[in-house]
């Protein structure tokens, strides 16, 4: 159900981009299609009542030197924590492109809507 | 000599950090620098060919840590991006010199050189993800770098569609590690294999195939194409063109379908498909252009339509559990026609270049009897249209040959007459680009044009002369066994990658 | 082994490659080079026609399961015995262009091109793999797309044009040879032999069939050659669409019916026969109302391929061998008719026939060549085009007589009628040139034109000598070259009662009398020359030029051709012209769904994925 719920946000923005003549707001629905992924990956590793995964001392099994088994089946999935952190990096790096694009082509064009950025077809 | 395949990433990546700092005064120091940068990529990418091997970043050990790994199909496009980015950054060195920035322009560049090596090597899901996004989103910036109307709106529009093919590719791997529980190509293929395919695989099958669709231009995908490589300076052009569409798209989906998700009847039809939609149309939209590079660009859908369709009749074949001889040289023609493209559509992008840093204009009515002072351009435009019309001896010519043999010797006669039909639509298209502008009479407000020489004609000659030898590479039984064959191997051998990989020390 | 057979081929190729590199200010380093390539191959092309047995050379390239790819060459009689004219063509040319090159710079282009085109045509005679006849065949094309721009800046549309038809034919020509190897598992010419039963080797008998009627300009993919020979400098039109072009396109022909496939489809001789008299006569209609001597001369080069394909299409060994020697002997006239051209072109710089007259007593030797010639293509006894076009009527009549084995052979009346008819328009078309050209009157300002330099009169010279030479004795060529070529025994052909030495004889003497009786008429009776009146005006004499242009008007102005004329000049039935409208209009609707909007291309990928996951989803 949850996992249904990050592919209607999904589809939220892709209609969003699908839809809005405003440059912005094509953006802005881009990056609701952006937080509706990472949404669906910090899901994947939810684990209900699980722990954080941070690694305490008291975490370690003292015979064999390795990480409890226990902790390990009781924490949740960490590496889409850090899918989702990289790709969050990545999206500000394209939003921040893509705004700087949009006051760009404001200053040239004069307007936001893209109905009427057309010089380019053919 | 072995290479330490994280050079063909760290040494872009260092260099693009430093070039911006060198600021615009120092512009002649940065171009130098970044020429050797591609220089060294060059020489590390040819000292590899025939070199395979499993790299663990920071020695962790699969699949704990990111491996990059380089087998026959990354060796020939890590090689393919090599040739084509030296040639280009050669290029940009006498061509960008009218714009500011350069040193910005240049650091973008080994950005996303860096960007597809990492596509290309990288044996890791989100690791190629991250890589993809880190080239897209500087050839974004590329494709903007004018500042002008037209590049801005083609940059926007590009960016648009590259994000959404970008969010398609994410959903998807969220997607497979949600069903596999691993982001490692082989790990994950090894347990798609057990498991057999559940419905989200499949529909991470169908993003995955959209989103590298996008990225590799092919129809209904492809709006995005004309725009932006039309838009972009030449030697980017010639970048995207070359390359960028076939490292982020064609080198991608074949990865992901060929030896992750093995091989299907039904996915080798919709490759086949989707090549032959972009090989026709393509065709036929690039004929009608006045506009010399958008007559490239569309040309470009067309050619990349091969590539695709060679690999998914492999696929198809391979999948019907046909003869292996016949798969194997439907993808031997297609991979041949990827890298042939690649050196042929980045010198005419390179010649265009020429052209209109010649005359001040791209559109092909107000040229004419260019030929005549321009004569190295014309020479080598009229090598790269030979090659990719597929006149014989040159290298187009023989890719063209493999695909209509493999497509008519496994029972698809339908397919070689496409396949012949839009070899004659190209040479038509690339006959008009000699006839409007380097036959007939040169009008009169370009009488006074001159050939810029130094390394733009330097970049073109080398080009050249890859495009007249690049048959050798069939031809010649020791090169066709160092650099195709293995190519080849990896997509024929499927999902046998992944035990493959595993067992790598 | 014989390596002597690589040399004719490669030798020139190399060189004609590396011309391209040497500059445009060495012209003279260009000529010998071009003239020694041409020299040796024809040296080479003896050597090998009167070496005794098959010559062969082979060595293996590319080996990929069954696909292989291997170097052979092989001689047969028919290859040598074409292969001796083509490079001597090439030889006569070379000799030619020392004069005419090209004025401009281009001249590596030119003399490189020349080279390349007769180590190709030497290349495709020679090939036994197809896939290398396919290789060379494309160097040929290329190299005639190359010769064509180096015409001038007028050049650009025709060269552009011929490549672009020829390259049409030679992707037919690809996928033809394709569809043989999957059919007969080899791409060895003499191992093949399909038979033309199914479907698919019908298929691959029309693309093949399509090349070679292509190359060798018959209709209905004839536009490139009066295009070409509009605009192009006669010398080019005289080396390849005149001479070798057809020397190849037949070839490739007979090789086809005769080798490849095993005729057993009784549409297929019919189509061809067809396409022979189609092209016979709708091209000389066309013919003969030209203005441009070039521009006729291109028509009739393609009317003369009609018989040709007339000859090979009524299978018997009379007409493939009426139809080989036509083609020999056509290139020969026709060779020496653009030779001619090209002359008058040179020494008066202009070919437009409205333009011309009066330049027989300035150029003798070329009206004497030019005559000959002329009479040679319109088959007027006893010159070879005669001989050869009267082994292709009786290949109709025996086609006929043979009974319906073929479905075309019903109707071989309509076949011979066509054909004999043809000739008899083509003799009223040249009338018109000779007249235009040679007799008539001088117009004022074309008044101090010299003869052209010895250089350009040999080669026309050596063919007119050959046209007159295998018309008075035919026997000569058939039994030396075309019986043996195609394996026929001699005296196939019926010459009844005509005994040519003696028809010569009393032709001879006929115009001997005939002379006589002028000379004796315009010695005894002074004629009286004055001014013409024209209603109070009194013009100069040499104002009045009796204008060869318009002695066909009344045809192009006849109820129903005129219409037809009309649209032929508009380019209606030029299927590249026709081809590149439908072309342009499919091009312009994709375009206009590339509006630039934004929405609308976001669409498309979000379909593109809907389709692609409705389609995965039918599968699991």
């Amino acid at each position: 159900m949850l996992y249904a719920m990050c592919f209607f946000l999904f589809v939220i923005g892709l209609y969003c981009a699908l839809v809005k003549k405003n440059m912005v707001k094509i953006v802005i629905g881009i990056m609701i299609m952006e937080y509706a992924v990472d949404l669906f990956l910090i899901m994947l590793g939810y684990r209900a009542g699980g722990v954080a995964p941070i690694v305490g001392k008291d975490e370690f099994d003292a015979v064999s030197g390795m990480v409890k088994s226990s902790f390990i089946n009781a924490s949740v999935d960490p590496l889409p924590q850090a899918l989702v952190l990289t790709a969050i990096v990545i999206s500000l790096g394209s939003l921040s492109l893509m705004i700087s694009i949009c006051i760009r082509t404001y200053e040239k064009y004069g307007t936001f809507d893209i109905t009427e950025i057309r010089r380019l077809k053919g | 000599m072995i290479i330490p395949l994280p050079v063909f990433v760290a040494v872009p990546l260092v260099t693009a950090f430093f070039l911006p700092l060198l600021g615009d005064k120092r512009r002649f120091g940065a171009t130098i620098l970044a020429n050797i940068a591609t220089g060294v990529l060059l020489v590390a990418a040819i000292a590899t060919i025939g070199q395979s091997g499993v790299y663990q970043v920071g020695k962790w050990p699969i699949p704990l840590g990111i491996n990059l790994v380089m087998d026959g199909l990354s060796g020939l496009v890590i090689l393919a991006v090599s040739v084509v980015g030296f040639a280009a950054m050669l290029f940009s060195a006498g061509y960008m010199e009218r714009y500011t920035a350069k040193p910005k322009y240049l650091s973008l560049f080994l950005l996303m050189v860096a960007g597809m090596n990492g596509v290309v090597l990288s044996g890791d899901m989100f690791n190629l993800f991250v890589f993809l996004e880190v080239a897209s989103i500087a050839s974004y910036a590329l494709v903007g770098f004018g500042c002008e109307h037209e590049e801005l709106e083609a940059s926007f529009k590009y960016m648009v569609l590259g994000s959404v093919a970008s969010m398609f590719i994410l959903f998807g791997i969220g997607l497979v590690y949600g069903n596999t529980g691993s982001l490692n190509m082989a790990y994950a293929s090894r347990s798609i294999a057990e498991t057999g395919l559940t419905r989200g695989l499949v529909f991470a099958l169908g993003l995955f195939v959209a989103g590298f669709g996008l990225k590799a231009a092919l129809i209904p995908f492809h709006a995005w194409l004309p725009d932006a490589h039309s838009s972009a300076p030449a030697p980017i052009s010639a970048m995207l063109s070359g390359v960028l569409i076939k490292t982020l798209g064609v080198y991608a989906i074949t990865r992901v379908v060929f030896n992750v998700f093995g091989i299907s009847i039904q996915l080798g039809w919709v490759l086949l498909v989707l090549g032959v939609l972009s090989m026709v149309a393509g065709g036929f939209l690039a004929i009608g252009q006045a506009d010399i590079k958008r007559l490239m660009a569309y040309s470009s859908i067309s050619q990349l339509g091969y590539v695709v369709m060679g690999i998914g009749l492999g696929g198809l074949i391979i999948a019907q559990g046909g003869s292996t001889a016949w798969a194997s040289l439907a993808i031997l023609g297609g991979l041949f026609h990827l890298i042939n493209h690649a050196v042929y559509k980045s010198l005419l992008f390179l010649t265009s270049g020429s052209v209109e840093i010649s005359t001040g204009t791209r559109q092909m009515d107000r040229m004419g009897g260019l030929g005549k002072v321009l004569p190295i351009t014309r020479a080598t435009c009229t090598i790269a249209s030979a090659s990719i019309a597929g006149v014989p001896p040159f290298s187009g010519f023989w890719s063209k040959l493999i695909l209509v043999i493999a497509a008519v010797g496994a029972g698809y006669i339908w397919l070689g007459a496409i396949i012949v039909f839009v070899a004659v639509l190209t040479l038509i298209m690339y006959l008009k680009v000699q006839r409007y502008v380097f036959l007939g009479e040169l009008p009169e407000n370009l009488s006074g044009v001159e050939e810029r020489r130094g390394s733009m004609t330097c970049a073109m000659v080398v080009l050249a002369y890859l495009c007249v030898l690049m048959g050798l590479l069939l031809l010649v039984p020791d090169l066709k066994a160092a650099v195709l064959d293995p190519a080849v191997d990896v997509l024929v051998n499927g999902i046998s990658y992944s035990s493959r990989i595993i067992s790598m020390p | 082994m014989d390596k002597i057979l690589l040399i004719p081929i490669f030798a020139p190729l190399v060189a004609g490659f590396l011309m391209f590199f040497v500059p445009n200010t060495m012209k003279p380093l260009h000529k010998l080079l071009a003239l020694a390539g041409a020299v040796v191959s024809f040296l080479l092309a003896i050597r090998i026609f009167s070496s005794a047995g098959v010559l062969q050379y082979s060595c293996s390239i590319v080996q990929m399961g069954d696909f292989n790819l291997d170097l052979l060459l092989m001689t047969s009689p028919l290859r040598s015995f074409i292969l001796l004219f083509a490079m001597g063509f090439g030889f006569l040319i070379s000799i030619y262009t020392l004069k005419a090159g090209p004025s401009g710079d281009g001249s590596n282009i030119f003399y490189g091109s020349v080279l390349l085109t007769i180590g190709g045509s030497a290349g495709v005679l020679l090939s036994e793999h197809m896939l290398f006849l396919l290789i060379f065949w494309e160097i040929v094309t290329v190299s005639l797309y190359l010769l064509i721009t180096t015409g001038g800046s007028s050049c650009s549309f025709a060269a552009t044009k011929s490549f672009a038809m020829i390259g049409f034919s030679d992707a037919a020509f690809l996928l033809g040879i394709g569809l043989v190897w999957a059919l007969s598992g080899t791409f060895v010419i003499s191992e093949t032999g399909v038979g033309t039963s199914s479907a698919a080797a019908i298929g691959a008998f029309l693309l093949l069939m399509t090349a070679a009627i292509t190359k060798a300009g018959a209709l209905p993919l004839h536009t490139w050659l009066p295009t070409s020979g509009e605009h192009a400098p006669a010398s080019i039109m005289a080396i390849l669409p005149a001479s070798l072009d057809k020397l190849l396109g037949i070839y490739l022909l007979v090789v086809i019916v005769s080798e490849i496939f095993v005729l057993e489809s009784r549409a297929l001789s019919f189509i061809l026969a067809l396409i022979g008299s189609a092209t016979i006569i709708i091209a000389v209609m066309i013919a003969m109302v030209q203005h441009n001597v070039k521009k006729l001369l291109s028509y009739h080069a393609i009317s003369q391929v009609g018989y040709m394909i007339l000859g090979i299409a009524t299978l018997t060994p009379v007409g493939i061998a009426g139809g080989v020697f036509h083609m020999l002997n056509n290139a020969i006239y026709k060779c020496c008719l653009f030779l001619c051209g090209g002359a008058v072109e040179e020494a008066t710089g202009t070919a437009e026939l409205d333009e011309l007259g009066g330049l027989g007593n300035k150029m003798p030797f070329t009206f004497v060549a030019c005559l000959i010639a002329a009479l040679s293509i319109s088959g007027v006894p006893p010159f070879n085009g005669f001989v050869s076009k009267w082994m292709v009527y009786q290949g109709v009549i025996r086609m006929g007589s043979a009974g319906g084995t073929m479905s075309g052979a019903n109707l071989w009346p309509v076949w011979l009628t066509v054909a004999m008819f043809g000739s008899a328009l083509t003799l009223a078309s040249f009338v018109k040139v000779i007249h235009s050209i040679f007799l008539s009157r001088n117009p004022s300002h074309k008044r101090d034109i010299k003869e052209v330099s010895g250089l350009m009169l040999v080669p026309m010279g050596v063919l007119a000598v050959l046209c007159v030479l295998f018309g008075v004795f035919y026997e000569l060529p058939l039994n030396l070259f075309i019986y043996p070529a195609l394996d026929i025994e001699a005296g196939t052909a019926i010459f009844g009662t005509w005994d040519s030495a003696l028809a010569t004889a009393f032709i001879l003497a006929g115009l001997f009398l005939g002379g006589v009786v002028l000379f004796v008429g315009l010695v005894s009776r002074k004629s009286r020359t004055v001014s013409t009146w024209t209603c109070g005006e009194i013009m100069d004499n040499d104002e009045i030029i009796v204008s060869g242009t318009h002695f066909y008007k009344t045809i192009s102005e006849m109820g129903g051709l005129k219409q037809l004329y009309k649209r032929q000049e508009q380019k209606w039935f030029d299927l590249y012209d026709q081809g590149g409208l439908l072309g342009l209009d499919l091009s312009r609707f994709l375009r206009w769904l590339h509006s630039g909007l934004l929405p609308m291309y976001l669409t498309w990928v979000v379909l593109g994925l809907l389709i692609i996951l409705t389609v995965f989803c039918t599968i699991w």
